[in-house]
C-alpha cells in the first residue's frame, strides 16, 4: 500500500509540474466546487492565516513550505492541477489526513479540483 | 495486496456478505477496493505499514436505521466484525480504522441529520455523521440562541466525540461531552432498536430532558466499549451567556499551588466560576519559548528538589504560579463572583496578588474572534492542528501525525508533582529529551479532576523506526504511570489493551464483567471487537 501510495503521490506531483492542456471546467462545475471548498477545506485552507481569529492550519503550513514562492492560500494557487488536488484528497500530506468518499464524494473531489483549477493556465 | 477477509470467513462467503451489504445500502455505498480501503487507515496509526496495523476488510455506509439493522443482521449471520465509526475523524486515538483487522468498518457519516435544536429547552437531537461545524452553521443560521461545547477539531462528531470521553472549553456543565449527554438511541447486536432513558416510554416527550427514564443507567455502555451501535443522541446545551469575564490570581510560592487550587475547587464546585481554570507558572517556560539557562541549571542533576524549585523562583523575582479564571453569565453575577475570589484567595494565600483581565458581551464581533481562543466561546474551528504544522525547523518533513497522552490526576498539588516527575524519569530511562519541568499546570477540561499529559508524540506513515520507537516510550507511560497511580482518560487503539490491563483492581474483576455482558449481549462477537480491550469470548484467548 505504502507503494501505491508513494506511486500515486508522485504521478501527481509530476503531473502537476508538466504543464497540460486542461479541458474547461463549465462555470457550474467550478461554483459547485468553490461551495464545497468552502464546507471542506476553508477551515484549514482559508486565505488570510488570521482571518476570523482561526489560526488556519493548512494555509500556515503551505506558507512554511513555500515561503513567498507560492501563495499559501490554495485559492489563490495557479498551479494546482485537478490531478494532483485528488490525490491529496484522497491521500493526504503531511498532518492533513485523507477524505473518505462518504466525506468528499467523488464528484465533489471534481468539482473541489475544477474549482482550484480554475486560474491554472 | 492480498485481500483482506473478516477472520474464518472464505472469500466467497464475503462475497456474499457485500452483496447483501449492497443489497441493503446501495452499490455505491459498499466499499472494498484497496484505493477505497487507504482512506479507512488510520493516518496517524502508530504501527503504519507494520504487519500488525489494524486494516479493514471492507466499509458499508448505511444512510438510515433499517439499513443499519439489516447490516448487523447480515454480519450475525456471517460473524464478520463491524467497526462503526461517526465522522472517522477521532484522529489520535484510531479515527476510521477499526480495532481489529479484518473487520467492516460501519461507516455513519451519511446518517447527519440534525433531528432538533430547541433553545427553550436547551438540547439537540443529532445523527452520528453530524460534525461540530454542522451543529455551529445550523444554529447560525437558525439564530438560535445555544451554544454548542465543542473540542478542539470542528470536524469531529458529538455523539463520537462524547462516546470517546471527549472534552471541550465552555462553561463546566458542557465539558464533559458523554456527561452532557441525554438519551440515546442504539442498534443492539441483535439488530434491535433501543431508545434509553425516557426514550424508552413510547409517549414521552421527554428523552433529552431527564436521563435516566426508570431502571438500571445503561448509557455508559455504549461509550469506549462494544455492546451497540449508537444512532442518534442528545446532547444539553448551554443558553448563550450574556458576557464572558476573565482575571487571574498569581501566588507568590511553589507551595502554593495547593491552596490556590483548594480555593479554585471550591469555587468550580460550588458553580461561582464554571469556566476553565487554566493553571501555569510564570516561573516555566512560556508556551513555545526557550528553555531558559536558570532552568537548564535547575534541571542539569535530574528532578530537583522543592527547596531548589522555591530558590529558583525566588532568584527569578516571579510568582510562582498563576491561574487565570474564566466566568460566564451575566455582568453583575460575574464581577461579583470575581470579587469573591479574591476575598477568599487573599484569605487563603498570604501574598496573592490579582490582575484583571477583560469582559466580552455575547456574541463576539468578528474583531473579537480574530485575537480569542473561539473554543471558550463554542465556536468550532481546527486550530489545533496547528501544533503538528510545518515549521522552520522541518519546513519539508513535518510530522504526519500526533499521538496524546494524557492522564487523569487528583486536583493536588503533590498529585501534579509526582506526575511530572514520574513522566520525567520515563522520558529519561526511555532516552528521550527530559522536557517535562515542574512548573507546566494541569489540563483542567474535566472539571473535578486534572490531566497531565506528555509532550505529544509525533509519528510518521514513511518511518516505522520512529513509530517503533513511540510505541516503547508510549507504553513505559502508560505502565510507570499507572504505577504512579494516574491512568490515561482514552488512549490510541494500538494501546487500548495495555491501557485497560493497569485497571487491574480484584484480578480485573471490571474487565471480567464487561467480558460477561459483552458474551451475552453480543454472542457473536460481532460488534467492535477489541475495542478498549473487551473482546469477545471467541478472541479472548488468542488477545490475552
Amino acid at each position: 500500500m505504502m507503494r501505491t501510495l508513494v506511486f500515486v503521490l508522485s504521478w501527481a506531483f509530476a503531473a502537476a509540474m508538466i504543464s497540460v492542456p486542461l479541458i474547461a471546467a463549465s462555470p457550474e462545475q467550478v461554483e459547485r466546487g468553490q461551495h464545497s471548498f468552502q464546507y471542506w477545506c476553508a477551515t484549514c485552507h482559508a486565505p488570510d492565516a488570521r482571518e476570523g481569529g482561526r489560526f488556519l492550519p493548512g494555509t500556515a503550513s503551505l506558507k512554511a513550505k513555500y515561503h513567498d514562492e507560492k501563495p499559501a492560500a490554495l485559492e489563490e494557487r495557479t498551479d494546482l492541477t485537478p490531478e494532483f488536488t485528488k490525490a491529496i484528497i484522497r491521500h493526504g500530506v503531511a498532518g492533513m489526513p485523507f477524505f473518505r468518499k462518504t466525506e468528499i464524494s467523488d464528484r465533489q473531489m471534481e468539482d473541489i479540483a475544477a474549482y482550484l483549477a480554475r486560474n491554472v493556465k | 495486496m492480498a485481500q483482506i477477509l473478516p477472520p474464518g470467513l472464505t472469500a466467497s462467503d464475503f462475497a456474499k456478505a457485500l452483496a447483501e451489504f449492497k443489497a441493503a445500502v446501495g452499490e455505491d455505498w459498499v466499499f472494498s477496493s484497496e484505493e477505497d480501503l487507504e482512506t479507512y487507515r488510520d493516518p496517524y496509526s502508530l504501527r503504519w505499514g507494520d504487519p500488525d496495523e489494524y486494516l479493514a476488510s471492507a466499509a458499508v455506509a448505511p444512510d438510515t436505521v433499517p439499513q443499519v439493522q439489516a447490516i448487523v443482521r447480515t454480519a450475525n449471520k456471517y460473524r464478520i466484525p463491524l467497526y462503526p465509526i461517526s465522522t472517522g475523524k477521532n484522529l489520535t486515538y484510531g479515527a476510521a480504522a477499526p480495532t481489529f483487522t479484518g473487520s467492516v468498518v460501519l461507516d455513519l457519516k451519511r446518517m447527519n441529520r440534525i433531528l432538533k435544536v430547541d433553545d427553550k429547552r436547551n438540547f439537540a437531537l443529532l445523527e452520528p455523521g453530524v460534525s461540530y461545524f454542522d451543529l455551529y452553521r445550523h444554529i447560525q443560521d437558525h439564530n438560535l440562541n445555544v451554544w454548542v461545547d465543542t473540542p478542539d477539531p470542528g470536524w469531529g462528531s458529538p455523539i463520537g466525540n462524547a462516546l470517546d470521553h471527549g472534552v471541550g472549553y465552555t462553561a463546566s456543565p458542557f465539558r464533559d461531552h458523554f456527561g452532557s449527554h441525554c438519551g440515546m438511541e442504539v442498534v443492539l447486536p441483535t439488530g434491535e432498536v433501543m431508545r434509553t432513558g425516557m426514550g424508552a416510554l413510547p409517549t414521552a416527550d421527554s428523552w433529552q430532558d431527564y436521563r435516566y427514564g426508570v431502571g438500571p443507567y445503561v448509557d455508559g455502555l455504549f461509550s469506549q466499549a462494544n455492546f451497540g451501535i449508537v444512532t442518534k443522541m442528545g446532547f444539553w446545551l448551554y443558553p448563550r451567556p450574556e458576557t464572558w469575564f476573565s482575571a487571574s490570581a498569581l501566588v507568590p510560592r511553589f507551595a502554593d499551588l495547593q491552596g490556590l487550587i483548594e480555593e479554585v475547587s471550591y469555587l468550580e464546585d460550588s458553580h461561582l466560576m464554571t469556566g476553565q481554570a487554566i493553571y501555569s507558572s510564570p516561573a516555566g517556560p512560556a508556551p513555545g519559548a526557550a528553555v531558559s539557562a536558570g532552568l537548564t541549571a535547575l534541571m542539569a542533576h535530574g528532578w530537583p528538589t522543592r527547596d531548589d524549585i522555591d530558590t529558583f523562583i525566588k532568584k527569578q523575582g516571579v510568582p510562582a504560579w498563576r491561574v487565570k479564571l474564566q466566568f460566564y453569565g451575566p455582568e453583575k453575577t460575574v464581577r461579583a463572583n470575581w470579587e469573591y475570589a479574591q476575598e477568599r484567595i487573599r484569605k487563603a494565600i498570604p501574598g496573592a496578588t490579582f490582575e484583571e483581565g477583560e469582559l466580552l458581551r455575547m456574541p463576539l464581533t468578528p474583531e473579537q474572534q480574530k485575537t480569542h481562543h473561539l473554543v471558550n466561546f463554542g465556536i468550532p474551528n481546527m486550530a489545533i492542528y496547528s501544533m503538528i504544522e510545518r515549521r522552520e525547523s522541518d519546513r519539508f518533513n513535518p510530522p504526519q501525525g500526533h499521538v496524546d497522552f494524557l492522564c487523569i490526576l487528583p486536583r493536588s498539588a503533590d498529585a501534579i508533582f509526582r506526575a511530572q516527575k514520574t513522566l520525567y524519569d520515563t522520558q529519561k530511562s526511555m532516552g528521550v529529551p527530559a522536557v517535562t519541568t515542574p512548573f507546566g499546570g494541569p489540563i483542567t477540561w474535566y472539571h473535578r479532576a486534572f490531566l497531565i499529559g506528555a509532550p505529544t508524540t509525533a509519528n510518521y506513515r514513511d518511518d516505522r523506526e520512529k513509530n517503533k520507537q513511540s510505541r516503547a516510550v508510549f507504553a513505559a507511560y502508560i505502565k510507570n504511570m499507572a504505577a504512579a497511580g494516574f491512568g490515561e482518560y482514552r488512549t490510541n487503539s494500538a494501546m487500548q489493551d495495555l491501557l485497560v490491563a493497569q485497571f487491574s483492581f480484584n484480578d480485573h474483576a471490571l474487565l471480567r464483567f464487561q467480558e460477561r455482558l459483552k458474551d451475552a449481549a453480543d454472542p457473536n462477537g460481532i460488534i467492535s471487537p477489541g475495542r478498549y480491550g473487551i473482546w469477545p469470548r471467541h478472541l479472548r484467548k488468542e488477545k490475552k
